[in-house]
């Protein structure tokens, strides 16, 4: 069994791999929307800056951690970085939402209400099981989507989705729960995976190499 | 079920036929992209002056109607989008 301070040097250094995915989707994103004014790509765009900000802050919180003379360790940073995470995974939903309004269908636009009633007034237990929640959709959306287009690539983002959603769904089990040690590890590790596995569109793009600049 | 275009699809659309239907190398009719955009006749040559205006089409004046032709910029534009439609896709989004 590794050490806490191992464990959590671990977790810092997997969260700052997601800042560096979250960042890498977010900027080719950006370069799609100035190239091609997409509002679909704004939206992606936004939620990695809001993902990558949020892993940021979670990191250098648990940077904090480790070394105890650098005070940046307070609830509030916690819970700023949580929110900014769950504001990232909240417009990946809403792209889904639009693109679902967009076309016209309706169906699976209802699972974005939650289903539970939540009780806890802990706001990083709400935050991470409205995180959950987002994932959630953007999986069924995603699936859905590659049922129309047949694309494997698609199939994979799904995957990385409910790796992302298992992974923030332990989150809350250990707020919940308070099992900070194993489970957290476990929760970021679940995370990280389905982070890099969300790098695949970017590294395909880049060995695509569009080279226009400027906008429409 | 009609699929919703956004306008980045349509602008895409028809910058694509103005390309592939340019057989002789002498433009394409607004006939040909009204048949192919599936668009009214108002829309189409509103669209087609702002493509015209942002460099992306080329208006060849011919003896009785324009015709018009993807430009250089154009091709690039189309190039960019087919590649950033794989990305938005793959996250099971349309561009």
């Amino acid at each position: 069994m590794l050490p806490q301070s191992n464990m959590e040097l671990i977790q810092n250094l997997l969260q700052f791999i997601g800042v560096f995915v979250s960042f890498s989707v977010a900027y080719v994103a950006y370069r799609g929307v100035k190239q091609t004014e997409s509002s679909s790509l704004l939206r992606l765009a936004t939620a990695f800056v809001f993902l990558g900000f949020g892993f940021l802050v979670e990191g250098l919180v648990g940077l904090g951690q480790i070394f105890p003379n650098e005070p940046i360790l307070t609830t509030e940073v916690v819970i700023g970085g949580l929110l900014l995470e769950t504001t990232g995974y909240f417009f990946l939903a809403f792209s889904h939402v639009v693109d679902v309004l967009l076309s016209k269908r309706l169906g699976a636009a209802l699972l974005v209400f939650p289903v539970i009633t939540l009780t806890s007034t802990q706001l990083a237990d709400v935050l991470s099981i409205l995180s959950f929640y987002f994932v959630l959709y953007g999986v069924v959306e995603t699936v859905y989507s590659y049922a129309r287009t047949r694309k494997p690539d698609t199939l994979l983002i799904a995957m990385g989705l409910s790796l992302i959603g298992v992974g923030t769904f332990l989150q809350w089990l250990s707020l919940l729960y308070q099992y900070v040690g194993v489970l957290s590890l476990l929760q970021i590790i679940l995370q990280e995976m389905g982070l890099v596995i969300l790098f695949t569109p970017v590294l395909r793009f880049a060995a695509g190499g569009v080279k226009v600049n400027g906008p429409v | 079920m009609a699929q919703y275009r956004t306008q980045v699809r349509i602008i895409a659309d028809v910058l694509s036929t103005a390309r592939d239907q340019n057989t002789e190398g002498t433009g394409v009719g607004v006939t040909t992209l009204l048949r192919k955009g599936n668009m009214s006749y108002t829309r189409m040559t509103k669209l087609l002056s702002e493509l015209v205006g942002s460099g992306l089409l080329l208006e060849l004046d011919g003896e009785k109607i324009s015709k018009y032709m993807i430009s250089q910029k154009g091709i690039e534009f189309l190039t960019a989008y087919y590649s950033f439609e794989d990305f938005a896709q793959s996250f099971g989004l349309r561009l």
